[in-house]
C-alpha cells in the first residue's frame, strides 16, 4: 500500500472521528453535575420524574437526567463502566445482577452513607439486606412490587364469582368462569417472556410456601423437594386446562394491551400480576378508556393447608449504585438519598403518576386526600405484612432464575417434565450458590421482625 | 484505503479477535474474565438448546436455500417475458424488502393473530403452536426476502443474450426447455452467490425471530443468534455466547470456503 499525503490525511479524519465518538461515549461523566441515566414508559412520567426529581432537587450538585430506553439502558450502562466511565449513578435491575456489578468493582460501597443518612432506620431491613455484597451496601433499592389478584368488581358480581382466598376458591372461580365462557386469568407473554416467573414466583410462594423457598434458597432444601415439583406440576396443570390466558398457545401470543382489555372488558374474570401493573391499567379503564368499568386488586390465595392465608411476594424490581469512578460519589449519594426516602415526594409520585417507591415506611399520612385507595391500602398493607414470599427476580440467582424462565415453557407444552425442570433448577442454584451469587434472602417472618 | 483498513481494524479486527479470546473465557460481560480453556465449546456442544438452535438454522437455511430461491427465479424468468409495467412490478416485489423488519414482522403478527387475523379465519394460532411457529416466522421472512431475489435475479436474466433465445425457440424449445437449458446455465454464478449469501445470512438470521417469538414458544423458534443473545444478555455469559459466535462465524467460513473451492475448480467467473 503507497502512504500518500492524501492516505494519511484520511487516516487523520478517521481518528479525529474515532476520538470524537470516544469522546461522545465517555460524556456521561464530563462535566461537574451528576449524570443519571433512566428510562420512563411513557412521556408523561418522564416530564413529571424530571419536574420533580431532578429539576426540584436542591442537593450540592446538580442533576442531569439522560433518558434511554428500558431494552438497552442495561448494556449501555455495562459498556460505559467497562470503558471507565458511565454515569454517577447506576441503575440495575435488582439483586440477582447487583452481584455481577460489585463484583467487577464498578458499585462505590454505600455502608458509610447509610449511617448519615440513617437508611437502616428509613428502609425495610429485608430490602437492604437484599442489597448487600459481602456485608458491604452497594445499592438502595428503588423500587419495590408484590404480587396481587386483580378483578373487575362490576365483572365479578355480574357473573356471580368470588375473589379467592383459597386454592378450592381459587379452582372453583377457574371453573365457574371458564363455564361462563370467560377467560379465568387473563395472560400472556408474548411481550415479555419474563411473565412466566411471574406465576412461578406464585407457585412457589403459594403453593411450595416462603419457608420451603428459604429453606431452598439457603441451600437446605433441593429445589427437587415434592413441594416444588409439586407446584411446578399444579400451575401447568392450570395453564393446560386454558385458565391462564385462554390456553397454552394462546397465553404464548398474548400481549400485554389485550390482556388489559380483556381485563376491563369482563372477557377475562381475573387478573394474576405484580403491583406495577397499576400505571399499566389506568388507560384500559373509567374516563381514559371511554368505559365505565373499574379495577381492583386483592391478596393472592393461598394453595396449600400450612400456607398463611396472606403472602406478600416481596420484589425489589430497581436497585440503583453509585458508580465508584464517579466523580463525586457523596454528591451521587446525596441525590440517591433524594430518590428514595423524600417521603413527601415519592408519595406524591404515586399518587400522580403510580411511580413503585422504593421499600421505605410510607404511612396514610404522607398521601392526600384525593390519592387512589388502592394504591395507598397496597403501601400502607404492605409494610405491616406478617408473611412475606419470594420473588424470583429478586432472591434467586442469574442463571437460575433465566433457566426458570425458558424452561417453564417446555412444561407447559409438555415436553419436559416438572420434576426433571426442577432438577434443572437446582443443577444451576447449586453452582451459584457454591459461587456465592444467591442475594441475602430475609426469614420468611413479617416485615416488623 | 489506509482509512479504510483503519475503520475495518476498529470496527472489525479487534472485535473479532476479542471475540475469540473472550469465547475461552468465562466473561459475564461485566468486569473482568478469567482464562477457561475449551469449557464453553465443550459445554456448547452438550447444551440441548444449542443443538436445537442449531438444528432449526439448518431447517430455516433448507427452507431458504429452496423456497424463496425458487419463487426468485420463477418471478425474475416471468417478469422477463413481461413487455408492459415491468418496473412497477420489480418496485412491487422489492418493497417488502426495504420495510423495516420491525414494522413488517409487527403488520404480520396482526395477521396472523389468533384474534384478529388469519389464524381467526383459519382457527390456528401459528406463532403460538410449536409445531407452526418456525415455519410460520421463516414464512413472514420470506416474504420480505423473495422480492429481493427476484431483482436481482431479473438483473442477471437481462444480461443474457436475447439471440440465444431466439435462436432455442426457432429450435423448438419452449419456455421451459429455455429456462433450464439457457437461462439457468447463463445466471449460475448469480445463483451460486445468492445461495452462498442465503446459508449465510441463514446462519445470522435474528430479527424477525425475535421480534415475532423471542425464540419461543418452548424453544421452537430459537435460533443461534437468538440464544447466543439470550446468553449474553439474559443470563450473563457472554464467554459462552462468544464461543457461540465464533462457530456461527466457523459455519460461515466453511461454507464461503466450499463455495470458493467449487468456483476454482469450476472456473466459474462472477
Amino acid at each position: 500500500m503507497d502512504i500518500t499525503r492524501r492516505n494519511v490525511l484520511f487516516a487523520g479524519g478517521a481518528v479525529g472521528l474515532l476520538a470524537i465518538l470516544t469522546a461522545c461515549s465517555s460524556a456521561g461523566s464530563a462535566g461537574s453535575d451528576l449524570d443519571y441515566w433512566y428510562y420512563f414508559s411513557d412521556g408523561n412520567q418522564q416530564k413529571y420524574f424530571k419536574k420533580h426529581f431532578v429539576d426540584d432537587y436542591k442537593g450540592s450538585v446538580p442533576v442531569r437526567l439522560t433518558v434511554k430506553s428500558s431494552d438497552t439502558i442495561d448494556r449501555l450502562t455495562q459498556t460505559a463502566l467497562a470503558a471507565g466511565k458511565g454515569p454517577a449513578l447506576i441503575v440495575t435491575p435488582g439483586p440477582s445482577q447487583v452481584d455481577a456489578y460489585s463484583g467487577a468493582g464498578y458499585l462505590a460501597d454505600l455502608t458509610k452513607y447509610a449511617d448519615k443518612y440513617k437508611w437502616n432506620e428509613k428502609f425495610s431491613k429485608w430490602a437492604l439486606e437484599a442489597s448487600k455484597v459481602d456485608g458491604k451496601l452497594v445499592t438502595l433499592p428503588t423500587s419495590y412490587e408484590s404480587m396481587a389478584f386483580y378483578f373487575n368488581p362490576a365483572v365479578i358480581d355480574k357473573n356471580k364469582l368470588t375473589v379467592p382466598k383459597t386454592r378450592e376458591e381459587f379452582e372453583n372461580f377457574c371453573t365457574e368462569a371458564k363455564a361462563k365462557g370467560m377467560i379465568p386469568l387473563a395472560a400472556g407473554n408474548a411481550d415479555w417472556k419474563g411473565a412466566n416467573e411471574w406465576h412461578l414466583t406464585v407457585a412457589f410462594n403459594h403453593n411450595a410456601g416462603p419457608h420451603a423457598i428459604y429453606s431452598a434458597l439457603q441451600g437446605k432444601t433441593p429445589w427437587t423437594d415434592a413441594v416444588f415439583v409439586d407446584s411446578v406440576e399444579l400451575l401447568a396443570s392450570y395453564f393446560q386446562r386454558g385458565w391462564y390466558g385462554g390456553g397454552v398457545d394462546t397465553y404464548f401470543t398474548n400481549q400485554f394491551p389485550k390482556v388489559y382489555k380483556q381485563l376491563a372488558s369482563g372477557e377475562a374474570a381475573g387478573m394474576i400480576s405484580g403491583t406495577w401493573e397499576f400505571s399499566n391499567l389506568a388507560p384500559y379503564f373509567g374516563k381514559a378508556a371511554g368505559n365505565s368499568a373499574e379495577w381492583d386488586w386483592a391478596t393472592l390465595p393461598s394453595f396449600r393447608k400450612g400456607i398463611p392465608p396472606v403472602v406478600w411476594d416481596l420484589g425489589i424490581g430497581q436497585s440503583t449504585g453509585v458508580n465508584a469512578k464517579a466523580p463525586n460519589v457523596a454528591a451521587a449519594a446525596e441525590y440517591l438519598n433524594f430518590l428514595t426516602t423524600n417521603t413527601k415526594t415519592i408519595a406524591a409520585s404515586i399518587e400522580a403518576m403510580n411511580f413503585q417507591p422504593p421499600p421505605i415506611q410510607l404511612t396514610v399520612a404522607d398521601f392526600t386526600a384525593n390519592a387512589d385507595e388502592r394504591t395507598t391500602r397496597l403501601y400502607t398493607e404492605l409494610p405491616k405484612a406478617q408473611t412475606i414470599g419470594y420473588t424470583t427476580w429478586t432472591f434467586f440467582p442469574q442463571k437460575t432464575e433465566t433457566y426458570m424462565i425458558n424452561e417453564f415453557e417446555k412444561v407447559l407444552t409438555k415436553q419436559l417434565s416438572a420434576k426433571d425442570y426442577c432438577a434443572g433448577i437446582q443443577l444451576r442454584f447449586a453452582k451459584e450458590l457454591a459461587a456465592g451469587q444467591v442475594p441475602t434472602a430475609p426469614e420468611p417472618a413479617g416485615l416488623s421482625s | 484505503m489506509l482509512p479504510l483498513v483503519l475503520v475495518n481494524i476498529v470496527v472489525i479486527l479487534i472485535p473479532s479477535v476479542s471475540s475469540v479470546i473472550y469465547s475461552f473465557t468465562d466473561w459475564s460481560g461485566i468486569g473482568n474474565a478469567t482464562f477457561i480453556g475449551f469449557d464453553n465449546y465443550t459445554t456448547m456442544f452438550g447444551d440441548a438448546d444449542f443443538r436445537n438452535a442449531l438444528w432449526h438454522n439448518i431447517l430455516w437455511t433448507i427452507f431458504f436455500l429452496i423456497v424463496p430461491m425458487a419463487m426468485g427465479l420463477f418471478g425474475a424468468y416471468a417478469l422477463t417475458r413481461v413487455r408492459r409495467f415491468r418496473l412497477l412490478f420489480r418496485v412491487a416485489y422489492f418493497i417488502p424488502y426495504i420495510v423495516a423488519s420491525v414494522v413488517s414482522a409487527s403488520i404480520w403478527r396482526s395477521l396472523l393473530s389468533p384474534d384478529t387475523g388469519v389464524g381467526k379465519i383459519l382457527g390456528v394460532n401459528f406463532l403460538g403452536d410449536r409445531n407452526l411457529a418456525l415455519g410460520s416466522v421463516a414464512f413472514v421472512n420470506n416474504w420480505a426476502w423473495w422480492g429481493f431475489l427476484v431483482v436481482v435475479f431479473l438483473a442477471s436474466m437481462q444480461s443474457i443474450n436475447p439471440n440465444l433465445y431466439e435462436a432455442a425457440a426457432m429450435d423448438g424449445a419452449g419456455p421451459t426447455r429455455q429456462f433450464f437449458s439457457i437461462t439457468m446455465p447463463s445466471i449460475r454464478p448469480t445463483f451460486a452467490f445468492l445461495g452462498l449469501m442465503t446459508i449465510i445470512w441463514s446462519f445470522l438470521s435474528f430479527d424477525y425471530v425475535y421480534i415475532l417469538t423471542q425464540g419461543g414458544p418452548a424453544g421452537s423458534t430459537d435460533v443461534l443468534s437468538t440464544l447466543l443473545y439470550r446468553n449474553a444478555f439474559g443470563t450473563l455469559q457472554a464467554g459462552y455466547a462468544s464461543a457461540m459466535g465464533v462457530v456461527m462465524a466457523l459455519i460461515s467460513g466453511i461454507v464461503v470456503a466450499v463455495y470458493l473451492w467449487i468456483r476454482k475448480t469450476r472456473n466459474w467467473e462472477i
